[in-house]
């Protein structure tokens, strides 16, 4: 079979290599003269411009036919996701535990629901309405200033006790914790078809007693006024509404597994691999 | 009657040769004396010695017990085949061989970080687990493919191989027995039959005009005779041994039979020994496998590049060890083509499958390359160039040369006919002869039936029956009366017969021989049937005749015949062969008819395309110069205009000396001249003559002509069937072994095996040989072009922190999913323009992947198809609701698994795991977006130089099998496994797969564009940047 022997030294290798690099007796720099070398950098540079002019003509062309109201398709958002504060997550999702006696192991809790509810003092809340109707709020035009849709106002004095208002510990404390649950924004996403969709918190698997919650609005309801959702270029200022949740028989210095379900039509609960899809889940353990 | 069954051996004119003659040529090479020396002085031994020595008996044979103690003592009598590589050796090549080990280093990364993300108790630690285990999967899998391949094309061979185990008659326990050959042990007596071949290294001791044929061991085509006497100093040269693997042609009636004692066994046969040195010649790497190997070289130093690069610039930017880790295996699956080994594997076996077809069967895959790189034919004559049998050329009669047909398939004649001189010729073609049809025949072809007699007999027999018709008929209605069969004093061949006329009573001599002896024997010569006093005038058109005949290498014999006169011998006459009662001088001379073995049919037109394709033919032969030039002419080796140094001094006049040796462009060397040549007089000849026969050469010089032929810097192919050749056929980038004459130690040593001995099927070898290196390129260019926009993903999101674009199980979904057959499919394109016009490609110039190659495709093609696969990505990415504005250095928070009401630009919050999905629609839709890129890929790479529209888009149908299976497998991947979580695919919403089709149509105008160029301006330079 072929013999075709091209074993080299190392040295005879380098000596090769330099050669390439630049070859003194025929003026090539890697292999190319140096001239050679401009053209070929200009032909380059001249088609790395070109290439870049269509790609941004063609992102042109893409953001041309893009609504700013609304996106084409919201096929991964059918169901909303479902957000709970405070959050901290742990290796295994959310973990919140705290000791009562231990000051520092509830404060960042207590300091995250507060920074979380500046968002719904009055004062950030003044550019919205007030609404009292128990129906969707449908804006065909855009009624707002700078054609913009009004949103309705929601305060955090609506929690009532859990607001941080009357009580600045949220209970924590006390053993009777507060949670602000919170539904995603889908635009034009009308939950629970007419009949206000509400939270619903109990404890995974067999307990035995009942989770004791006292819900804040009353019934944990989220008002269908807030609803349909138009999106950040119509609804500036729209904020989420909450609901709040406060656990009022939690054994201490046990792990518990608690679940906090949106019941109501159109949201489901039940997508194996989306675990804060319509619910959310956490561990609760608080020592004392 | 115990010389006549030499039959002509050497009546016919210029070829004196001797079995020493051979092996003195033989002796040149260093090898020789190791072969004698190991030869024992059995040849010098009277029988009684010999049983002495080997403790046997003539009439009784060994004992069984004995024999089994020789056998236990010696192993069986059979060549040890060559020594194989294990095939667990040969299946961890292919599990580290090319990329293999890059994606082991993978792999190992990705069990390394799983560890760690393990111990750190990260969610997503098992995504990399499993694709180290996808990553192992893939490296096993096209390693088991590429041993399969390798063991499919190696199985052919074994079966070919594979004989039916020989059968030798010993004599043992006083009984003869029928025993399997490799059961023989040194001291056995065998034997033999005409027809046989000789189990061992036999000294005769009982034989009757027994004639080997020894071209397996020597080239040499004529058989030798053998006897019981010691004739020769040297072992190799003495008549009374008979050596392992040669064919004892006949043995004399009376006896039916040779004996002779077992005097080596195995691998100390002479053969054995020549096998051993064969082995001895190193195995090297094909040009392909060097091309291959640089191409691998330089893609893996691409990915490793790239990839440390962008290791330290991650690391650089903040990115943790670990996540760089990440980075670093995705830049190395999306640098290495996987699938691209198996598909040269697989290119390359259906060339092997196809030359096949056409009679070349390629033992050793990466051949089927080498043969297109060819650039100088070392071939054989006898059997390759020629049709390896006597035929009728010319014939000479009424003052007048003749030519006769000499194709393979003749069926009749076309000479002047006409003349009563051809009467009387032909009847003494057909009656002297004693050649004869095997019966049962008489449906073949008149050149296919198998003949009893020797080579020129068969050739008039064969010559007569064309013309005449039934000879065997025409000969029962002459009746033999009496006969001399040839001999070496006489040189001449005579028989007398009664004539088929029932009223002419007289009989008919007739005489065939050596021409001057026919000659000496006549006092007339036949003109136009009219016979007339032979004079000087007469006498001096015979000797031109003759001379013209031999001339052309060609074998002449001459005829004669007289009539003999009633009254002197009635009816009733008893002719006596021993007294010669009859006259045998004063005949009447007929004529001459002269034969050659002449060419092939096909093997002119392959010499003139071989010569297009600047590939040098040279002719080996052991045969006369006289023969070998007069072939070399007939088929082009050498061209009619071309002369030989002895031509020119013929022609001017003037002593050899004084030619100008450049001025000769054709050379006729002869073995004796290439024995006292030095390395550079050789290189010198090689140089300076196009055009170079070598004659009366030893299968040995061959490999010396093969080794100056590779220091010109030339991939050389010799063929070969004896088992002499093999180290020849070893040393040679190609060697190529005859299917029907060549010998197992010839198929053995070669790479490839000719089904049909002719020299013509090596030329479509090289046809198919170059065409596959040409769509090697296209495949490759088409493989390599994806893998920037499967690497342009990866240093993007490093850089830009965007979600990723691809993912890597994805890209091996390209690599070994779609784009698997259309790269198969480009082995089936046709040539582009005549590739058998171009010389052969420069093994150190024209490489398989040169850098305008990798430069277009990786710099140009890969960037466009990236561009469009981003258009892709960033249109779903919007239409769900991120802006491309959005996605730039999101990365962090995208991929936190804390944040699951991640804002998108219309104020939408969403999950981890929708974000996750999104995430996997935009991999989706990058892979479609490639797919749908590569079949304009694959519609331009279907040519280099020339428009698509003039190769035409439809003359290889397995482009559009190639197309339609890339897409097919793309929408069974995205519709059908959609829903497989694993995977990483997902539906894609239908008009996604049509964002990156303008991008197709660009890439497609693009590569016109640039084709235009090149052929509107060559050697301009455009041509020289972008023609890969």
């Amino acid at each position: 079979m072929a013999t075709l022997n091209e074993k080299k030294t190392c040295s005879e290798r380098m000596a090769d290599f330099r050669r390439f690099v630049w070859n003194p007796e025929t003026k090539l720099f890697l292999g190319r003269s140096l001239i050679n070398w401009v053209w070929i950098s200009l032909y380059y540079v001249a088609f790395y411009v070109v290439m870049s002019g269509v790609f941004a003509l063609s992102i042109y062309c893409l953001m041309r036919t893009i609504n700013p109201y609304e996106p084409d398709y919201q096929d991964q958002l059918k169901s909303p996701g479902v957000t709970i504060r405070p959050d901290v997550y742990g290796s295994r999702g959310l973990q919140i535990y705290y000791n009562v006696s231990d000051n520092k192991t509830w404060e960042g809790l207590v300091t995250t629901l507060h920074t979380f509810l500046t968002a719904y003092t009055p004062a950030a809340q003044h550019l919205n309405i007030n609404c009292t109707n128990n129906t969707y709020f449908i804006q065909e035009t855009f009624d707002g200033p700078n054609k913009t849709k009004l949103s309705c106002k929601f305060t955090s004095d609506m929690l009532q006790n859990c607001s941080g208002i009357t009580d600045p510990t949220f209970g924590y404390p006390e053993g009777k914790p507060c949670f602000i649950i919170k539904m995603n924004r889908i635009i034009k996403f009308y939950p629970g078809r007419g009949i206000a969709p509400r939270v619903n918190c109990t404890y995974v698997g067999e307990e035995s007693r009942p989770l004791e919650v006292d819900y804040y609005p009353v019934n944990g309801t989220f008002n269908l006024h807030y609803f349909p959702y138009y999106g950040k270029k119509a609804q500036p200022s729209y904020s989420n509404p909450l609901v709040a949740v406060k656990f009022l028989n939690i054994t201490k210095n046990v792990e518990l597994k608690i679940v906090c379900k949106i019941i109501g039509a159109g949201i489901t609960f039940d997508n194996v691999y989306d675990p804060y899809e319509g619910k959310v889940e956490f561990k609760l353990k608080i020592e004392d | 009657m115990k010389v006549g069954c030499h039959a002509s051996s050497s009546i016919h004119a210029p070829r004196p040769r001797q079995f020493g003659d051979k092996m003195s040529a033989v002796c040149c090479c260093a090898h020789c004396d190791f072969l004698s020396l190991g030869m024992q002085d059995d040849h010098r031994l009277s029988t009684s010695e010999l049983e002495k020595k080997y403790g046997t008996s003539i009439d009784k044979g060994l004992s069984s017990a004995r024999a089994a103690e020789i056998l236990a003592r010696d192993g069986p009598n059979a060549l040890t085949p060559p020594k194989a590589t294990p095939e667990i050796v040969k299946f961890l090549k292919q599990m580290i061989g090319g990329f293999s080990i890059l994606l082991w280093i993978g792999a190992a990364f990705s069990w390394i970080s799983f560890g760690i993300q393990l111990a750190q108790g990260v969610d997503s630690a098992f995504d990399n687990l499993y694709l180290g285990v996808v990553l192992a999967l893939v490296v096993i899998l096209t390693g088991i493919f590429a041993y399969y391949q390798e063991a499919k094309s190696t199985n052919i061979m074994a079966s070919f191989s594979k004989m039916i185990p020989q059968q030798a008659l010993v004599l043992r326990d006083a009984e003869k027995k029928e025993l399997p050959a490799d059961q023989l042990v040194v001291g056995d007596i065998v034997e033999i039959k005409g027809g046989d071949r000789i189990p061992a290294d036999i000294r005769l001791i009982f034989t009757q005009g027994c004639k080997v044929d020894n071209s397996s061991l020597t080239g040499e085509s004529e058989p030798q005779s053998r006897s019981c006497d010691f004739t020769h100093e040297n072992p190799l040269e003495t008549r009374n041994i008979a050596f392992y693997s040669t064919t004892c042609v006949e043995v004399c009636v009376p006896a039916g039979t040779a004996t002779g004692i077992v005097i080596n066994t195995g691998d100390r046969t002479i053969i054995g020994r020549i096998a051993s040195l064969a082995s001895g010649v190193g195995n090297e790497k094909t040009p392909i496998a060097i091309e291959i190997e640089h191409f691998v070289y330089l893609v893996a130093g691409v990915a490793i590049s790239i990839g440390v690069l962008f290791f330290i610039i991650s690391v650089s930017m903040r990115y943790k060890i670990l996540d760089s880790i990440i980075f670093l295996i995705g830049i190395i699956v999306a640098n290495v083509p996987e699938g691209l080994l198996a598909t040269v594997t697989v290119s390359l076996s259906l060339t092997a499958k196809r030359m096949a077809k056409k009679n070349c069967l390629v033992k050793n895959l990466e051949a089927v390359e080498t043969l297109g790189s060819t650039s100088i034919i070392c071939s054989d004559k006898t059997g390759t160039l020629t049709q390896n049998r006597m035929t009728v050329a010319h014939l000479w009669f009424d003052n007048q040369i003749y030519s006769a047909d000499t194709s393979e398939d003749q069926t009749t004649q076309s000479f002047d006919q006409s003349s009563p001189s051809w009467a009387a010729l032909s009847k003494i073609v057909t009656l002297c002869n004693r050649a004869e049809f095997r019966p049962g025949q008489e449906n073949l072809p008149i050149m296919k039936r198998v003949v009893v007699g020797d080579a020129s007999e068969t050739a008039l027999l064969k010559f007569s029956e064309v013309i005449l018709g039934d000879v065997m008929n025409i000969r029962a209605q002459n009746k033999k009366v009496a006969e001399i069969p040839f001999n070496s004093t006489n040189k001449f061949q005579l028989s007398i017969h009664e004539t088929d006329d029932p009223h002419d009573k007289r009989f008919l001599l007739v005489m065939k021989g050596a021409p001057e002896r026919i000659l000496e024997r006549c006092s007339t010569i036949m003109i136009n049937g009219k016979e007339e006093p032979l004079d000087s005038e007469k006498a001096e058109a015979f000797q031109t005749a003759y001379m013209e005949l031999g001339g052309m290498g060609e074998r002449v014999l001459g005829f004669c015949h007289l009539y003999l006169p009633e009254n002197e011998f009635p009816e009733t006459f008893q002719f006596d062969t021993d007294s010669m009662n009859f006259p045998t001088s004063n005949l009447c001379f007929v004529g001459l008819l002269s034969m050659i073995d002449p060419p092939r049919s096909t093997v002119p037109d392959a010499v003139s395309k071989c010569r297009s394709a600047g590939i040098k033919v040279i002719m080996v032969t052991g045969d006369h110069p006289i023969t070998a030039k007069a072939i070399a002419k007939s088929v082009g080796i050498i061209s009619a205009t071309s002369e030989t140094v002895e031509d020119i001094a013929k022609r001017l006049n003037i002593p050899v000396e004084q030619v100008n040796r450049r001025e000769a462009t054709a050379a006729v060397v002869n073995g004796m001249e290439l024995k006292e040549m030095s390395a550079e007089q050789l290189d010198e000849i090689l140089r300076e003559h196009a055009e170079i026969v070598f004659a009366r050469t030893s299968p040995q010089q061959k490999l010396i002509i093969v080794e100056g032929c590779q220091r010109q810097g030339a991939v050389v192919a010799v063929t070969g069937d004896g088992v002499n050749d093999s180290p020849a056929l070893k040393k040679a980038d190609i060697g190529i072994a005859m299917g029907i004459a060549g010998s197992d130690a010839a198929k053995n040593a070669a790479d490839m095996v000719l089904l049909d001995d002719n020299f013509a099927s090596i030329v479509t070898g090289v046809e198919e040989g170059r065409l596959i290196f040409d769509n090697l390129k296209k495949t490759i260019a088409y493989t390599l072009t994806k893998n920037i926009a499967e690497l342009c993903p990866f240093l993007i999101y490093i850089i830009a922190s965007i979600p990723m674009p691809i993912g890597t199980i994805t890209i091996l979904f390209i690599d070994l999913g779609t784009d698997i057959i259309p790269s198969v499919a480009l082995a089936y394109e046709k040539a582009e323009s005549d590739i058998m016009n171009r010389r052969p490609r420069n093994k150190r110039r024209d490489r398989l992947v040169n850098e305008q190659l990798a430069v277009y495709s990786y710099l140009q093609i890969g960037i466009m198809q990236s561009v469009g696969a981003f258009v892709t990505y960033f249109t779903v990415y919007a239409e769900q609701g991120f802006l491309p504005s959005t996605l730039l250095g999101v990365r962090v928070d995208w991929e936190s698994n804390a944040i699951n009401d991640f804002e998108d630009s219309y104020g939408q919050q969403w999950t981890k795991y929708q974000r996750t999905y999104l995430q996997w629609t935009g991999y989706t839709a990058f892979f479609v977006s490639i797919t749908i890129q590569q079949v304009a890929d694959l519609i331009i790479r279907k040519t280099r130089r020339n428009s698509i529209f003039r190769q035409g888009l439809f003359r290889n149908k397995v482009i559009w099998v190639g197309i339609f299976s890339q897409i097919g497998i793309a929408l069974i991947l995205t519709y059908g496994l959609g829903h497989v979580t694993a995977l990483n695919f997902t539906p894609l919403r239908f008009q996604y797969w049509f964002v990156a089709v303008p991008f197709a149509i660009l890439i497609w105008v693009y590569d016109e564009i640039r084709k235009l160029l090149i052929r509107r301006y060559p050697g301009s330079w455009w041509d020289k940047n972008m023609y890969y």
